[in-house]
């Protein structure tokens, strides 16, 4: 039984077909990039994962437990949380704040002892493991900017950073080095290496750059319209004809 | 009570399904481009029906004439609306509708400093008789409103999609960003689809003046139908306003005939709430124009 | 400890003295005005209801979501206590509970379709539900009275008149009793309101409010919170109509209508929702503005209309936008430098 095991996951926008019967296998604590030319059909797989979209078809199983067509609050309260292709963060809440409330889901106090109850003591221990994660992260000298305030790199990482506030066993990255400099992306391969190495998560990330894809995933598996084209070692993919032909050999990019 | 009202039934759901047509495809298409949604789209149909009154008993004029009138003269406040309104608040839906819920307040206070509120003013109906044939007694002054709404309906359609104007309008609401760039100008388009609204809403008012009493609060019935008959179209839809605008049509009628009017309007309020349960983009959400 | 207390003391204090002077209202009233002051506390009565009512409303929206079906809400509260307190002789300690449970009720069937929708439709849609609870009202004689509405609605026996702090205004009509009770549950909706406010919930609100697909992503449930919200502010809204029933002695439907719906949106528009505070300035100074205009009363709806636009259109943040600039001018005034 895999970690993650997606089955012949397909989804259909009308008659456009954004992925055809997917198969995908993860292992626990493996990184696992997927690469794909714009449009492949990447985010769109990550959205139906995550529950943002029911599949049209097919299944998604995590830990043996089947989370296809679940809402996706609810998929991220079992361990499977997402980031977004874009900056997504809360602009107006400080860098503390947005991971404070990323932990959300962490602070059982109901509504009434919300009220009633001495809020500050409730959410002592969400703040000091907010503020752990963000040290963590390197972002501790921001941790009282104003979100909106942030260099897109910092965003970025915080994206991160309240994505694995929810504690999550399986973290799913959507192109994480988007709109990078060469230093912001090295910055976020070292952290997403040191998510896995230390606190052992489980890494899936769609990712554009190739010279990040090789140096930090441990397997590669390639999208090309809608459908899987190719898996393996980052060896094996760049040596791949298929891949080369259909996707690499178009891509400057590749190192 | 029995099969024969039926006929009666239907013929007076044609008359209602019309009346909210005319009243709830200004709404859509104002709503259409550039989310205009006008809260007081109620007090623009009693303008309406405040130019029969003025015009026609007042002054005298023909009555086909007084609601010609109406047309160009509602249209004005739409113009107005959109200028003073609509264009500050324009990208913010919710403060362009609160800020006409405003400007209802100042027509209707306007209206009864001139002409007083005390007494409903009433209208001589300038049509009397009505239909004897097919088992129906309709007035002729309520059967006359079908006419004169698939010819505005159908005038709407054809300006719509045969002149520069309407397409441009049509593009506009499909795309306002691609059709900036193609040269169309977006406070011009805003500007037609107010006047449009609003010319829509005083005909239709227009056409009630001599059937329901006239009043400066006669809007607010109308508003809520048009308002749940734009939600159960498809908010931009004016297929979907005119569909559901006969749907509420039949619904209203009939239940008020086997019923009451009360428990008309609450089912279509439930209908409603079913749609926006069952398809929140409303019948016809997808088909813009 | 020293510290924490001073500022304590240091972010109450406003809070506190404005509820002293409250608490004084009746002496004052009856010194200035004699018996004529009673018919003043009873405007400040009712101010006191719609402060919470606006504040509620606030909760509303933090999530984004503005209806249009608040005064409805508000209404099911007042017929609620109506009905127990008219036909069951039912005290005002159990009507008013019970009454903000069955608004709880209410609310909640209102969300359901209603999570469905977002933004515009949202809006309309409530008002729709709305109108629908109203047609209720006025066909169902049996409780609700039909479009007469209900009347001789008992005050509630809240001991002898001038009972609590030694007003008298000599009345059969004494409301000082009514007015302190008021008092006391408006604190108390307003400090919870505030809390609430500042909680965890009201930050998961307005991150909802930010970035809904977001808060998806990190475990929020979007839909259950919109619910949750609508009909925690229900709930204040339902307190506030228990007071207004008590006050009125008598509601029908257009007591809830448009119209009023209309003017509590004007208080939240003009005084802003950002911010606690907005309300409260709302409130406040349209409530000014409403007495002020009470000799032309006829041209009233007119300048209400013309003060929604302008601040929609002028001001679109509302008030509370110059609380940071007056308090800076204040402060310039004073001489402090300021810290930041
Ligand atoms: N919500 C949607 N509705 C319709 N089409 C969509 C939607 N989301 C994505 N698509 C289409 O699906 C295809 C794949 O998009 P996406 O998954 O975003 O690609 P990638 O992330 O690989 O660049 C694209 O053609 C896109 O236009
Ligand atoms: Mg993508």
């Amino acid at each position: 039984m895999s970690f993650l095991s997606v089955k012949k996951l397909s989804k259909h926008f009308g008659g456009l077909i954004a992925n055809n019967e997917i198969d995908l296998e993860v292992e626990k604590g493996e990184i696992r990039g997927i690469i794909g030319p714009n449009g492949a059909g990447k985010t769109t797989f990550f959205n139906v994962i995550s529950g943002f979209y029911q599949p049209t078809s097919g299944s998604v199983t995590f830990k043996g437990q089947n989370i296809s067509g679940k809402h996706s609050s609810e998929i991220s309260k079992l361990g499977v949380v997402r980031t977004f292709q874009r900056a997504a963060l809360f602009p107006d809440f400080t860098v503390l704040e947005n991971v404070v409330i990323a932990r959300h889901l962490r602070a059982n106090n109901s509504l009434v002892s919300a009220i009633f109850g001495n809020q500050k003591k409730a959410e002592e221990a969400n703040v000091k493991r907010s503020a752990e994660i963000i040290e963590f992260l390197g972002l501790g000298d921001e941790i009282e900017s104003l979100a909106s305030n942030l260099s897109h790199g910092h965003q970025r990482q915080l994206g991160v950073a309240m994505a694995l506030a929810t504690e999550p066993e399986l973290l799913m990255l959507d192109e994480p080095v988007a709109g990078m400099n060469s230093g912001e992306k090295a910055v976020m391969v070292g952290m997403v290496k040191k998510i896995r190495d230390e606190w052992g998560v489980t890494v899936l990330l769609v990712e554009h750059d190739m010279r990040t894809v090789m140096n930090l995933c441990d397997r590669i598996t390639v999208i090309d319209f809608g459908e899987k084209l190719a898996e393996g070692t980052p060896d094996e993919i760049k040596n791949n004809d298929k891949v080369i032909e259909a996707y690499l050999g178009a891509d400057d990019s590749v190192a | 009570m029995g099969l024969d009202i039926l006929p009666q039934t239907i013929g007076n759901a044609l008359v209602l399904g019309s009346i909210y047509a005319m009243v709830a495809v200004g709404l859509a298409i104002a709503f259409g481009v550039m989310q205009m949604a006008n809260f007081s789209h109620g007090e623009l149909f009693m303008v309406g029906a405040y130019c029969v009154y003025v015009l026609y008993t007042l002054f005298g004029w023909p009555f086909e004439l007084a609601v010609i009138a109406s047309f160009p003269i509602v249209a004005l406040i739409g113009v107005i609306y959109e200028r003073l309104i609509f264009r500050p608040t324009r990208g913010n839906v919710l403060a362009g509708f609160m800020a006409t819920a405003g400007a209802g307040f100042i027509l209707q206070v306007l209206i009864s400093e001139w002409y007083g509120v005390g007494l409903p003013k009433s209208v001589q109906v300038p049509y009397p008789g009505g239909s004897d044939f097919l088992m129906t007694a309709i007035s002729w002054q309520r059967l006359a409103i079908i006419p004169v709404t698939i010819a505005m309906v159908f005038g709407l359609w054809y300006f719509l999609t045969k002149v520069k104007d309407g397409k441009a309008l049509r593009a506009c609401a499909q795309d306002p960003e691609a059709s900036v760039l193609q040269g169309i100008k977006l406070n011009k388009m805003t500007a037609l689809a107010m006047a449009i609204s609003g010319g829509f809403a005083g005909v239709g008012g227009a056409l009630m003046a001599p059937i329901v009493s006239v009043n400066p609060y006669m809007g607010h019935d109308y508003a809520i139908i048009a308002f749940i008959v734009v939600i159960v179209g498809g908010m931009s839809s004016i297929p979907g306003a005119v569909l559901a605008a006969f749907i509420l049509g039949f619904i209203h009628t009939f239940v008020s005939t086997f019923a009451d009017s009360v428990y008309g309007m609450m089912i279509g309020v439930l209908f409603m709430a079913i749609v926006l349960i069952v398809k929140p983009t409303g019948l016809l959400g997808n088909v813009k124009v | 400890m020293l510290k924490s207390n001073s500022m304590f003391i240091k972010r109450w204090w406003p809070a506190a003295t404005i509820i002293i002077v409250f608490a004084f209202a009746p002496q004052l009233f009856e010194t200035f005005w004699g018996r004529m002051g009673m018919y003043k506390l009873v405007l400040l009565q009712v101010f006191l209801a719609n402060v919470v009512l606006a504040q509620s409303y606030r909760l509303m929206t933090t999530t984004g979501d503005w209806t249009l079906c608040h005064y409805i809400l508000m209404g099911m509260g007042a017929y609620t206590t109506a009905i127990l307190a008219k036909f069951y002789g039912v005290p005002f300690y159990l009507t008013i509970p019970v009454a903000a449970i069955c608004t709880v009720a209410v609310s909640f069937l209102i969300a359901l379709p209603l999570s469905r929708t977002i933004g515009f439709a949202f809006f309309i849609g409530s008002f729709a539900l709305g109108e629908f609870v109203r047609y209720i009202w006025e066909k169902l004689h049996f409780p609700f009275g039909g479009s007469r509405g209900l009347s001789n609605i008992p005050r509630p026996e809240l001991g002898q008149s001038g009972d609590w702090y030694f007003v008298d205004f000599s009345s059969r009509m004494d409301i000082s009793n009514l007015y302190y009770g008021t008092l006391i549950l408006a604190v108390f909706a307003l400090v919870l309101l505030y809390r609430l406010d500042t909680s965890r919930f009201g930050n998961a609100w307005k991150s909802i409010y930010s970035d809904s697909e977001l808060c998806e992503s990190i475990g929020i449930n979007v839909t259950r919170y919109r619910i949750l919200i609508f009909c925690v502010a229900g709930f204040f809204a339902s307190l506030a109509g228990s007071l207004l029933a008590y006050q009125w002695g008598a509601i029908d439907p257009d007591n809830f209508g448009m119209i009023e719906m209309v003017y509590l949106i004007i208080w939240v528009v003009v005084g802003g929702v950002k911010t606690y505070w907005g309300p409260l300035i709302g409130v406040a100074s349209m409530s000014l503005v409403f007495e002020l205009t009470r000799p032309f009363d006829e041209f009233r709806p007119l300048i209400f209309g013309v003060i929604l636009i302008s601040s929609l259109v002028f001001m679109p943040g509302g008030l509370e936008v110059l609380i940071p600039r007056t308090t800076r001018f204040f402060k310039n005034l004073v001489g402090t430098k300021e810290v930041s």
